[in-house]
């Protein structure tokens, strides 16, 4: 019925100095205050149909806009009247939209809901919990999207990392094959590499860490004033620190290994004169 | 004779970190055409630096560069490439090959730049690679080349367009005895067919076959004489 | 001559251009997914509201089509209206509601379309015909399934409950007379269409002459704008939406994903940006002696800039081929993701496939490539060569 009725009903503002006696009072939401430049007193008429008769009532509170990931997206404003006013504007008679029902206990809304269903005819109970589960699958959606948006990032993060750790190890293959001359082992310096890319992909990580904070901080100031709702749309957690740090790790050793591993597979004779390169050149342009 | 190369006055002074060092110092220098022109002296003394003032690749600090008449000192980047390209030729002491490319390939590498038909290019690398004694190694590698054979391609590559001046720094100066021996020869065989040849070197030998000599020191001149040839 | 010395570069290192054609790769798919995503929603949404040829909608004042419960009254009256306005060619009206449906022990609730048979828009038969008569309706294969009913059958429909009395209201036996294909629908979702008339009485008082919306086709597609000023200048009591005006609400209720198309798109660009500017400076930087005697020896810094400039171009063209497929992949998975929206018409993609996208990713990153390129090929093709020379001859 909320959202029938809310459609069906038409605001006006009259002079808030013409005397009624005791009319009963509305709230309304905080963009409908904005929009239609109403304060808490004034009186308007609530009415079913555009310029039909109507019922006059006063602003008795305004609603600041839930952080309801639902209500972001659509454009009405909202209003909170008595049942029966509303019942009797929109003709609807003795009917309502939904119970909500409180119970003292946990066990107490197990047997509650039980028995409503033992005797529910055209409706039924469900735990809110439930009904939060299904209206939240558009947000469910939203979120697989966005992981396998971010699984796309991470393989392409992944390439990139290894790209970068194969051109800095090539850069210095002299340096690193002069140190095999001198004796040190390619352990050593795999270890070394390995732990050049973890010092990268921790300092990288951080670095992202704090853009993404500033993104989140851009992103929650621009959609809030777009959808005007206090709703956070972009949080970043110590949960998800965490991960992005340790993945960045776990890429930046992985990367660091492989390029590691290529470069002391070669000689380092070859690695100091270019001969593996000209070979290799050689080879693939014949 | 007439002059192809008269430089005046030529300074380059060059910053290494505060301090200012004067690598050439008021040289001024004349070389006839089809002269044969051997510059020495201990390291560090300015040779090279004077070979590049030469030839373009370098701007002096003061003084002046004639080749041919042209004022190369003056020159823009791209007019001073285009003189390079088609009137300088430069060997250099480490090759400098491209290694992707085959012999024939390197020395095409500059008659392609000079808008040569592929046909007639490829004629005139054959022909030069012939001349430099390399006709059996027209589609190696620099890779699958000798240091003497891959100077030789170096030789054939500076020679493609036809220039008037060969410059060469340390010619022989990565090669063993044997071989630069053969790359000394070689110098004087394309002298002897009209190209005027300066070259930079501490090889005694490739010093003795050139017909004059100029000695440097710390920058400037301190000897010019004429030798005959061997 | 200058696309040997390209390819000759790109295959010298062969794991570093093979890595990072595949990160421009990755990029590429995801800056056409990206660019897919931008237009593809809004295309398949046109496309389905122009599926059937009516290009204006007429809802409740203040709502969109079915997005509340609200009806339009006296909908005989406007329906006359309307087709007593110049340049209107088929007047459908719709009511939407809920029937429940028995079989045995067991009631499945579907969604029903009231709906005149004769200029409806809401469906395709699939297989049997269109309702004749009052007690036929037409469903949808899922709705089938679920009630385990097949063409000709007889079914028991209830408009609602009446919780005092329990006892349902509004029962009919209605005989199933059509497979459809419904156009709006979502997928797995269950649908009936039956005669407007029948669900109005079946529904009673509340219904009784109402509808949930009114769907008009113009006699031309150039008569849009002046039907639509009439309608709104006839009728003041409900919302006439053209398609444009349709297409710019769902650009309002789908802008996070535009927003975010341009987002990830430009952030692909950059990461393959920052991919090729590398790999060529770093190129640039190990040939620097080749590069400086090609200057030596005549070849101009044009020319040398070129020769970088078409390495990078063709790691990003390469990749941005190879990233075509893959792009393609991951939109069919990404766009099976996002068609679960709960409610979303099953015809509807977001990722939508243009050959124009195809050409918009491959010139932006044709573009990104030359750009990649020019920093790190001119400062190698303008470096002093006497003083270049002489590093490398040191190192």
């Amino acid at each position: 019925m909320t959202a029938a009725l809310i459609a069906l009903l038409f605001v006006q503002a009259i002079d808030s100095t013409s005397p009624r006696p005791g009319p009963r009072t509305i709230a309304i939401d905080d963009r409908l205050a904005a929009d239609a430049g109403l304060k808490i007193g004034d009186r308007v008429v609530v009415a079913s149909s555009p310029g039909g008769l109507g019922d006059t009532v006063v602003v008795g509170a305004i609603m600041h806009g839930r952080a309801d990931p639902s209500e972001v997206a659509r454009s009405e404003y909202r209003a909170r009247m008595h049942l029966d006013q509303l019942q009797s504007l929109a003709g609807y008679g003795d009917r309502v939209d939904r119970f909500a029902i409180g119970t003292r206990s946990e066990p107490g809304a197990d047997s509650a809901l039980r028995a409503i269903n033992s005797v529910a005819f055209g409706f039924r109970a469900h735990r809110s919990r439930d009904i939060a589960v299904e209206t939240s699958r558009t947000f469910l959606v939203v979120s697989r999207f966005h992981r396998a948006i971010g699984v796309i990032t991470i393989v392409a993060s992944a390439i990139f990392l290894l790209c970068i750790m194969l051109l800095k190890v090539d850069e210095r293959r002299r340096d690193i094959a002069a140190l095999r001359l001198l004796g040190i082992s390619n352990r050593s310096i795999i270890r070394g590499v390995m732990v050049e890319s973890a010092l990268v992909a921790v300092l990288g990580s951080a670095m992202g860490v704090a853009l993404g904070w500033i993104a989140s901080l851009i992103i929650n100031w621009h959609y809030r004033g777009v959808y005007r709702t206090p709703l956070a749309f972009a949080v970043v957690t110590p949960g998800i620190v965490e991960l992005a740090v340790a993945l960045s790790l776990v890429l930046g050793l992985g990367a660091g290994l492989l390029a590691g591993r290529r470069l002391v597979g070669q000689p380092p004779l070859d690695l100091l004169t270019g001969r593996s390169e000209s070979r290799r050149s050689s080879r693939a342009a014949a | 004779m007439t002059l192809l190369v008269v430089a005046r006055d030529l300074s380059r002074n060059y910053h290494m970190g505060d301090e200012l060092v004067h690598a050439v110092r008021g040289v001024s220098l004349d070389v006839d055409d089809g002269d044969y022109l051997a510059v020495v002296g201990p390291s560090g003394c300015g040779k090279s630096t004077l070979l590049n003032l030469l030839g373009g690749i370098d701007r002096p600090s003061g003084g002046s560069v004639e080749i041919g008449g042209d004022r190369v000192d003056r020159m823009r980047d791209a007019d001073a490439t285009r003189f390079r390209l088609l009137r300088v030729g430069f060997v250099f002491q480490r090759f400098y090959l491209m290694p992707a490319l085959t012999a024939l390939e390197n020395v095409e590498l500059p008659l392609a730049e000079a808008k040569v038909t592929r046909r007639d290019r490829v004629a005139r690398a054959r022909e030069l690679l012939a001349y430099v004694g390399l006709a059996a190694r027209l589609d190696h590698r620099p890779a699958q080349l000798s240091g003497g054979e891959q100077q030789r391609v170096a030789i054939a590559r500076a020679l493609a367009n036809r220039p008037r001046l060969l410059l060469a720094d340390e010619p022989t100066g990565e090669l063993d005895a044997h071989t630069g021996a053969e790359m000394i020869a070689l110098l004087g065989r394309v002298n002897a067919d009209g190209t005027t040849i300066v070259v930079v070197t501490h090889d005694e030998d490739l010093a003795r076959a050139a017909k004059r000599v100029v000695h440097m020191r710390d920058g400037l001149v301190v000897d010019d004489r004429r030798q005959d040839a061997p | 001559m200058l696309l040997r010395l390209v390819w000759s570069s790109l295959v010298r290192h062969r794991a570093r251009t093979v890595l990072a054609v595949l990160g421009v790769a990755v990029s590429a798919a995801m800056l056409l997914d990206m660019v897919m995503l931008s237009s593809g929603m809004r295309a398949s949404f046109k496309n389905l509201l122009l599926s059937r040829g009516f290009q204006i909608r007429l809802a409740p004042k203040g709502t969109l089509p079915f997005d509340t419960d609200a009806t339009i009254g006296d909908a005989t009256a406007v329906s006359s209206t309307l087709r007593a306005i110049s340049g209107v060619a088929t007047v459908s009206p719709v009511l939407g509601g809920q029937l429940y449906v028995t079989r045995g022990d067991r009631t499945t609730t579907t969604i029903a379309l009231g709906i005149d048979p004769s200029v409806q828009g809401d469906y395709e038969i699939v297989a049997g015909r269109s309702p004749r008569s009052a007690n036929e309706l037409v469903a949808s294969d899922d709705f089938l399934r679920a009630t385990g009913t097949k063409l000709g059958d007889t079914l028991s429909a209830a408009a609602g409950f009446d919780p005092q009395l329990r006892a349902v209201t509004g029962r009919r036996a209605l005989v199933l007379v059509g497979r459809a294909h419904f156009i709006y629908m979502a997928a797995a979702q269950n649908a009936v269409a039956l005669p407007l008339q029948t669900l109005q009485q079946m529904r009673g008082e509340p219904a009784r002459d109402r509808v949930s919306l009114f769907m008009v086709r113009a006699a031309s597609n150039d008569r849009v704008d002046r039907v639509l000023a009439e309608i709104e200048r006839a009728l003041p009591r409900v919302t006439a939406i053209s398609t444009e005006t349709a297409m710019r609400q769902v650009d309002e209720r789908l802008s996070y994903f535009r927003q975010l198309a341009v987002i990830l798109g430009a952030v692909s660009l950059g990461v393959g940006f920052l991919l090729v500017t590398t790999l060529v400076t770093v190129s640039v930087n190990e040939r620097l002696g080749e590069i400086i005697v090609m200057r030596a020896i005549g070849v101009a810094r044009g020319r040398v800039v070129l020769q970088v400039l078409l390495e990078s171009t063709a790691i990003m063209l390469v990749g941005a081929v190879a990233g075509l497929g893959l792009g393609l992949a991951t939109a069919r998975y990404l766009n099976s993701i996002l068609a679960s929206f709960p409610g979303l018409p099953a015809a509807i993609d977001f990722f939508l496939f243009e050959p124009r996208d195809a050409w918009t990713a491959l010139g932006l990153l044709a573009v990104v490539g030359v750009l990649a390129g020019i920093y790190p090929s001119w400062r190698g093709a303008s470096l002093p060569i006497a003083v270049t020379l002489r590093e490398e001859a040191v190192a």
